[in-house]
């Protein structure tokens, strides 16, 4: 077990680097500004004295490593500071829409990943044959459409021509849980599409990788037959590639949610940031990308983290 | 129950019954499999979901029709040895290249075959489709089909751009970080590590918030965040073809680093490279897609496909496809290199066996 702890504590510390690294990008970007974020507030008809008085309140006035170290500490305690538009506090901002989006993205991961699983590994079965063609090029356009695309389609289809699901998801907080899913299924079906594709298509690739290894030819000419050849040989193996790649496509819902809470006018964390970048709001865009930037490198580090775990090579060191 | 349905059920079941005859067995799995799936779907829908079945049919019938005689007549017309490896594509690959050969008529020709200025006003809002235009006109009385066919140009010449300067950018340092190793290469390689460790969509919305966003400052930014894959790539395939005998050979009789990545290892590794130019395509044209969707990538007055689906969503609302066929056209040619890509790796896969 030695050797599994070392590894994954290596990985657990290269996470905690890039996760600085990338706070450093985060806060140096806004430093690269032309003139400074008071300059960009205030517009090029500010005087001096509003320049100044800014400059002061936002502690402009001190070197960059003292602030970034002060906006650091704060944002790991939760506290980004104050919008530029709204003057409000930033984290009371993002809060409630965090818990939003967090949901729509569990909501989608739920309903598409043992659907992608179960989809990629009978596509592997039936390889090679008309099923796998039709499932082959109906997976790449769902992956080739960008996410507006899907979205515009399910409205269209699902809610104006059929009135089967609201379009727009607004939701209240007196709402049911029955009733949430309700409202918030066109969005989640959306991503489900998109990132069901990429996983259907990469659990295949894995399975049939492994289908080729002599040890399954061996299986096979036992006599076993074929549904067990894959649930009890080739799956356990299959199960690091999985993990992988489940992580990975829940790492690109974080891409996607954005586009689409856009369309869906979802009040969640991706729709702040575009209204944000677009109004050049940069407390607010710094928290949002830190929070995205932050999910996606733990999943990718729970990606790495499961596949050792499940390596039984590593596990049991010879 | 009228002639329609009765046609519909019939002409499916007798194809089906041929095929079982004939012993094409895929053919008639497929038939069946959509003969019992019509079943259902006429259950539930009626005559409206035969109707679109009847319809999505006759487009798929079309498309194969059209992609057959594109590969005939490339494989016709193009030189031996490029006609050789297009007679054993498939029909899908063929189609890619007959929609990107389209989009690229369309582009480079734009200003002949669109009957409107893209940024001309030529009617009231939202007017509807008539003879002088065909798919009506946007919220501000601009024919849609001309900008459609402007947005070929711009929105596809722009990804074309990013792609190719962050192919530029990742070729180039992959190369010498394969040649040259230690520090460089170190340092090359963390650096690509941290930029694709930021979600790519995430990364360039906070740089445009501060660049602001003009053309060259999407291009930029854009090629930046998808270079590390260009390199990790190239530093890959380079580094195995560095380290043969011939390359040893080249460098012991004292050639420079220029003529080794351009004599001996580029042409070794340009297959894999080309394949990766398509997909990184595809990633860079979705992203400045979502971008212009999202208000932030090419700005108005200039046609360009992504805002042309946010500025008329509103007819959505009334059941109009109109705001859909850009975003169509989007997914119609990512959809169309994806396939050619598909090709591309089969058949470098298959060589390699």
């Amino acid at each position: 077990m030695g050797d599994v702890a070392s590894l994954i504590l290596k990985r657990l510390a290269l996470g905690v680097v890039t996760l600085f690294v990338i706070s450093i990008l985060i806060f140096g970007a806004v430093e690269m500004l032309p003139g400074d974020i008071a300059q960009a507030v205030l517009g090029q008809s500010a005087t001096p004295e509003n320049l100044a008085a800014l400059r002061e309140q936002m502690g402009l006035d001190q070197p960059a490593i003292v602030r970034y170290f002060h906006w650091l500490t704060g944002a790991i305690s939760g506290d980004f500071g104050n919008s530029l538009v709204t003057g409000e506090r930033v984290s009371s901002t993002i809060g409630p829409r965090l818990l939003n989006t967090l949901f729509l993205a569990s909501y989608a991961a739920a309903i598409a990943v043992p659907l992608a699983i179960i989809l990629g590994i009978l596509v592997a079965l039936a390889r090679n044959s008309v099923f796998d063609r039709v499932a082959n090029i109906l997976a790449l356009t769902a992956i080739s459409s960008p996410e507006f695309f899907l979205g515009y389609v399910l409205i269209l289809y699902l809610s104006v021509k059929t009135g089967l699901f609201p379009a727009i998801s607004s939701l209240q907080g007196d709402m049911s849980f029955g009733d949430l899913l309700y409202r918030t299924f066109l969005p989640a079906l959306t991503m489900v599409l998109v990132v069901m594709a990429h996983m259907m298509r990469m659990t295949r690739a894995a399975i049939i990788n492994l289908l080729a290894s002599p040890y399954i030819e061996m299986a096979r000419l036992k006599g076993v037959p074929s549904w067990k050849v894959i649930v009890f040989h080739a799956l356990p193996n299959a199960l690091a590639p999985i993990i992988n790649v489940v992580a990975l496509n829940l790492a690109y819902l974080i891409t996607g949610v954005v586009l689409v809470e856009v369309v869906f006018v979802y009040p969640g964390v991706g729709q702040l940031l575009v209204d944000a970048v677009s109004k050049r709001d940069f407390p607010i865009v710094q928290a949002c990308c830190l929070i995205f930037a932050a999910t996606f490198i733990l999943l990718n580090l729970a990606a790495d983290v499961g596949s050792i775990l499940t390596n039984p090579r590593l596990r049991h060191p010879k | 129950m009228n002639y329609f349905v009765i046609g519909f059920y019939a002409l499916l079941i007798g194809s089906s019954c041929l095929a079982a005859y004939y012993q094409k067995r895929s053919l008639f799995l497929l038939l069946f499999t959509l003969t019992l799936v019509c079943f259902l779907m006429g259950i539930i829908g009626g005559q409206p979901a035969l109707w679109f079945v009847t319809v999505l049919a006759g487009i798929i019938a079309l498309a194969a029709g059209t992609s057959y005689a594109w590969r005939e007549f490339l494989v016709l017309t193009l030189p031996r040895d490029m006609s050789r490896a297009l007679k054993t594509a498939p029909l899908t690959a063929s189609f890619g290249l007959f929609v990107i050969f389209i989009y690229a008529v369309m582009g480079i020709f734009a200003p002949v075959i669109a009957p409107h200025g893209e940024a001309e006003v030529i009617s009231s809002a939202f007017a509807p489709a008539d003879a002088n235009m065909l798919l009506g006109a946007d919220q501000l009385g601009r024919d849609v089909f001309s900008r459609i066919v402007y947005g070929a140009r711009n929105t596809v010449g722009l990804a074309l751009a990013a792609t190719i300067l962050a192919f530029f950018i990742g070729a180039i340092a992959g190369l010498f970080a394969a040649v040259r190793k230690g520090w460089l290469d170190q340092i090359m390689g963390r650096g690509a590590d941290v930029i694709m460790s930021v979600p790519s969509l995430i990364f360039a919305l906070l740089m445009l918030s501060i660049f602001g966003t003009s053309m060259l400052v999407i291009v930029v930014i854009v090629a930046i965040i998808y270079s590390p894959r260009v390199y990790r790539l190239t530093r890959a395939v380079a580094g195995n073809v560095v380290v043969m005998d011939y390359i040893e050979a080249a460098s012991l009789r004292g050639e420079g680093t220029g003529y080794l990545i351009r004599k001996e290892i580029l042409p070794n590794s340009t297959a894999p490279l080309i394949a990766e130019f398509g997909l990184e395509f595809c990633f860079v044209f979705l992203l400045i897609a979502g971008l212009s969707f999202l208000g932030l990538g090419i700005q108005p007055p200039t046609a360009d496909w992504g805002s042309m689906v946010r500025e008329n969503a509103t007819l959505i609302s009334f059941g109009d496809v109109t705001p859909l066929i850009p975003a169509g056209a989007i997914a119609l040619l990512t959809v169309a290199v994806n396939f050619v890509v598909d090709w591309m790796l089969f058949r470098a896969s298959g060589l390699k066996e």
